[in-house]
């Protein structure tokens, strides 16, 4: 069942559109991201789902209740919709203790002691904070106060769980605790998240579907393998993850596979189902090329990065240049004059056409 | 449900309003359409009143030149220890600093009391001149417009050196540094590149002087008129004593005009300079200028004055407060705290503090509930119309308090509704010039509080009502109740509003100073104004220590 359901949800301030005709469902027990770079929309329409913005257009559900409807003039206020969320500052109350903040929800629900009590216990007990529930905020930590904001948002049973960029004020080490622990909790509690994040890694690690969405439009929905093996469009393939892009030239077209011909006159078998022809720009991962003394494609070790679990090369090969990544045990040096080889690239039109949304790409498409 | 909830919201802006236009817009628009009537008709005749007799034009000329001749002595003044106190090395700056600012922290008509002590024709200064030169008679008089100045300039030099402070502080220390690595000399420097930067500083800072001055009562009240020395404030005072209505208002509608178009260039200064990017709001530490062989001789000198302008005062009016009868010699036999024992004796003394303390709770208390109210509506609701409303609520900062004790006569003090001759004509007026203060500390409060607190309340499931009890005013508490003070504490001094709206059994603190001092009873006045003093100077340690020395004096 569908726990969140967006139609045609568009977002104006004034002249500015920040979403545009955004639609999407996420299941039950799923958790689903909304990643792009920032300002493409994505914290707007979680927030049009929680209430706290109003839609320019479109219909939300939530939990199979209409929550906003443009066309039949409904707009359930924020405090009475079905829903938890966490802020990327937390906003944790500072001038209430951690017992206080967490049974807030349910204070307000004019609920009995008892109850509140023992939901209170447990809810305290999901995000590990027992121990902690007289302490004010101010004698937290960043991690401790997340949890608290965590608890808060669980303990009213919504729903549906909203988490804006809830990491992002994490440091580095914490943060990557953290994607284990909110995955987990979320499995043993089963609810549906919905969560807003501009960190590929984060939305690859922990989401089950994600959509990727740029200047206000959603570019691709997808499980993570799907969107990072099979990007819909350039500006897909450059968000997630590393990539080199190449120019080259399609020769010729047999079923699905395609011959490309690029880096001077060498030349690649290609998978590929779209109809693209002649010029066009060949993307490869890092990690799908392999360096050797004797590959086919020639190339010059530029720089060598040691980053502990494997080494980052650049190398120049015909005026390009490539970001290679190998096993830690590579022992090339800079300078040295090396070859590789090509074992999976994708292929993507020179132009986008502007109407599915693709604002400019960052970084240089082409390498110089 | 949707509906109901924007309804109540809109309704509590509806009842915001309506409590705006009742104190502060309908009396104002009684000023100036009272200025343009005469018997029921259009009329200049209030206008050509005014210009036809020297004594009333002469106010106008007299309001412009004083408060002209106090803006540029304060800004040389305040400009001048901003300089020393921010940029030098000078020895103890921190306390000459806060040492410079205890004046302002005082009502002005103390300031022209404490100076009549000291400088006037029996004053304490004025003895030890004659002591020490022989000489019978001083060779200046306070009761003048010299006096209306000096007495003034002390009082508002702060504003010029509280804007030039704050310049130079925000000031980008590597342009000097530039400036000195073409070559430049420290005095090149300070002309070429210091002073023009904050230059604009300077002027808005004068130009806040000059309002100051404009609007002030309690000065050239005590020290003008006995001279036959009028300003437009104390003309307006006098067309009212009369009265003249059309003639009070006339002045006013003047008064106001001069007001709006200084606060105007003013305003238009202050947006200026932040257009320079130069001055930052980023803590940078400006270079420190030594000053080498003059450092004692300056420090010396700016321990002086800052020991006659801020601790003299204060001292000369708590010994007054002290002698048996006002010009008794300086000897043990004729001190007493008789005084004190009198004024709290006094039935109309007792009064006068009841009424004002009474006064000044309400004020605060109403003006800081509306402030939240429009703050609210304007910070975080973000409520159409609550601009608006904002807006409303802070003309008042521009309209001198003598104009919005005549705007609550006009109002109020006729049928049916006259509440002229009670405490609630004064409490209006408190309301409205108040008014203005408490939105703007509410304003910075409620910013501090940042949006996802009350969003997180929201998703909480806590209504309007709800959110306000436990998430917003808490959060605020603090800020609020330093606004509350602000508030309260010049109330419970204020003279300028309530000597024009008191009657018999409404008399106020300011009141009975002020009909003290100038019936003669100086030390009766002395020993009241002492108490308030001990009162505003607790106040102002309070309000520091909530706000982490933020607001207060």
């Amino acid at each position: 069942m569908e726990k969140i359901r967006i139609v045609n949800l568009s977002k104006r301030y004034g002249k500015v559109i920040a979403a545009h005709a955004v639609s999407l469902a996420v299941e039950d027990k799923e958790f689903f991201s909304l990643l792009g770079p920032s300002g493409c929309g994505k914290s707007t329409v979680l927030r049009c789902v929680a209430g706290l913005e109003e839609p320019s257009e479109g219909e939300i559900y939530i939990g199979g209740t209409r929550v906003n409807s443009t066309a039949d003039g409904i707009n359930v206020p924020t405090e009475l919709r079905p829903i938890g969320m966490v802020f990327q500052n937390y906003a944790v109350w500072p001038h209430m203790t951690v017992h206080d903040n967490v049974a807030y929800p349910l204070k307000l629900k004019k609920l009995a002691k008892g109850t509140i009590k023992t939901q209170l216990k447990d809810a305290l007990y999901t995000v590990g904070l027992e121990r902690l529930a007289d302490r004010f905020p101010s004698q937290l930590s960043g991690g401790e106060q997340q949890r608290v904001a965590l608890a808060r948002a669980l303990i009213k049973e919504p729903e549906v769980l909203l988490l804006d960029e809830p990491l992002s004020n994490l440091d580095a080490k914490l943060r990557e605790q953290m994607r284990f622990e909110l995955k987990d909790l979320q499995r043993r509690t089963g609810i549906p998240i919905l969560y807003v994040t501009h960190d590929q890694s984060e939305a690859l690690a922990m989401s089950d579907r994600l959509a990727v969405m740029n200047a206000g439009h959603i570019i691709q929905v997808g499980a993570p393998a799907e969107i990072y093996t099979h990007p819909a469009n350039r500006f897909v393939a450059d968000f997630i993850g590393l990539m080199n892009f190449v120019p080259g030239r399609i020769l010729a077209r047999s079923g699905e596979e395609a011959t490309v011909e690029f880096l001077g006159s060498h030349r690649l078998n290609v998978i590929d189902r779209s109809d693209l022809s002649g010029e066009c720009v060949v993307a490869v991962r890092p990690e799908d090329i392999s360096l050797s003394q004797t590959g086919p494609i020639r190339c010059r070790v530029e720089v060598r990065n040691y980053s502990g679990h494997l080494i980052d090369f650049k190398v120049r090969a015909d005026g390009a240049v490539l970001r290679v990544q190998t096993p830690k045990t590579a022992i090339y040096q800079e300078g040295e004059e090396l070859g590789f080889t090509i074992e999976r690239a994708m292929l993507f039109a020179v132009r986008e056409s502007s109407s599915e949304g693709i604002g400019p790409v960052d970084g240089k498409p082409f390498a110089t | 449900m949707t509906t109901a909830k924007i309804d109540r919201r809109y309704l509590l802006m509806m009842a915001i309003g309506l409590f705006i236009l009742l104190v502060i817009l309908y009396p104002l628009w009684q000023v100036f359409f009272r200025s343009f009537v005469d018997a029921g008709v259009f009329s200049l005749k209030s206008y050509r009143k005014v210009f036809s007799y020297p004594s009333y034009y002469r106010a106008l000329f007299n309001s412009l030149w004083v408060s002209a001749a106090t803006g540029a002595l304060c800004m040389l003044l305040g400009t001048l220890l901003a300089f020393l106190v921010v940029r030098t090395d000078l020895p103890l700056k921190k306390t000459l600093r806060s040492l410079l600012v205890l004046p302002y922290a005082l009502p002005s008509f103390f300031a022209a009391i404490a100076w009549i002590q000291l400088l006037g024709p029996q004053g304490y200064l004025a003895r030890i001149f004659f002591h020490f030169s022989g000489w019978d008679t001083a060779p200046w008089n306070i009761y003048s417009a010299g006096g209306i100045v000096f007495v003034l300039t002390v009082h508002y030099f702060i504003l010029v050196f509280i804007t030039v402070a704050g310049a130079l502080e925000r000031m980008d220390a590597s342009l000097e540094e530039a400036a000195r690595g073409s070559g430049a000399n420290t005095f090149q420097i300070m002309s070429k590149i210091t002073l023009p930067l904050v230059l604009p500083a300077i002027l808005a800072g004068g130009l806040l002087a000059f309002i100051g001055a404009l609007a002030n009562f309690g000065i050239p009240a005590l020290l003008g008129m006995r001279a036959r020395f009028f300003v437009l404030t104390t003309s307006i005072y006098y067309a009212l004593a009369i009265p003249d209505f059309g003639l009070a208002t006339a002045l006013s509608s003047m008064l106001v005009l001069v007001a709006l178009v200084s606060m105007a260039f003013q305003f238009g200064i202050q947006k200026g300079e932040s257009k320079y990017t130069v001055i930052s709001g980023k803590a940078v530490h400006p270079s420190e200028l030594k000053l080498r062989a003059i450092k004692y001789p300056l420090f010396f000198g700016t321990t002086l004055l800052v020991f006659f302008i801020s601790i003299i005062p204060i001292f000369s009016m708590f010994l007054t407060a002290l002698f048996h009868y006002w010009g008794a010699p300086l000897a043990a036999a004729n001190l007493t705290l008789g005084n004190f024992v009198y004024i709290l004796k006094l039935e109309a003394g007792r009064r006068a503090i009841v009424n004002s303390i009474l006064l000044a709770a309400l004020a605060a208390t109403i003006t800081m509930f509306v402030g939240v109210v429009v703050s609210y509506m304007h910070v975080k609701a973000k409520l159409t119309g609550s601009r608006m409303l904002d807006f409303f609520a802070t003309i008042p900062y521009a309209v001198p308090h003598t104009v919005m004790a005549i705007a609550m006569i006009l109002a109020w003090a006729k049928p049916p509704l006259s509440l002229y001759g009670t405490l609630w004509i004064i409490l209006a007026a408190y309301l409205a010039i108040y008014l203005p203060f408490a939105v703007r500390t509410t304003h910075a409060t409620l910013q501090q509080v940042h949006d996802s607190l009350e969003e997180a309340a929201r998703v909480s499931g806590a209504k309007l009502f709800p959110r306000l009890r436990d998430i917003i005013l808490p959060l605020a508490r603090p800020g609020m109740i330093a606004g509350w003070i602000l508030v309260f504490m010049p109330a419970l001094r204020e003279l300028t509003v309530s000597i024009l709206l008191y009657t018999h059994r409404t008399e106020t603190i300011g009141v009975v100073v002020y009909n003290m001092q100038d019936a003669g009873y100086r030390e009766i006045a002395a020993a009241l104004a002492s108490i308030v003093m001990v009162l505003l100077i607790v106040g102002n340690v309070v309000i520091r220590k909530l706000t982490g020395g933020v607001t207060g004096f």
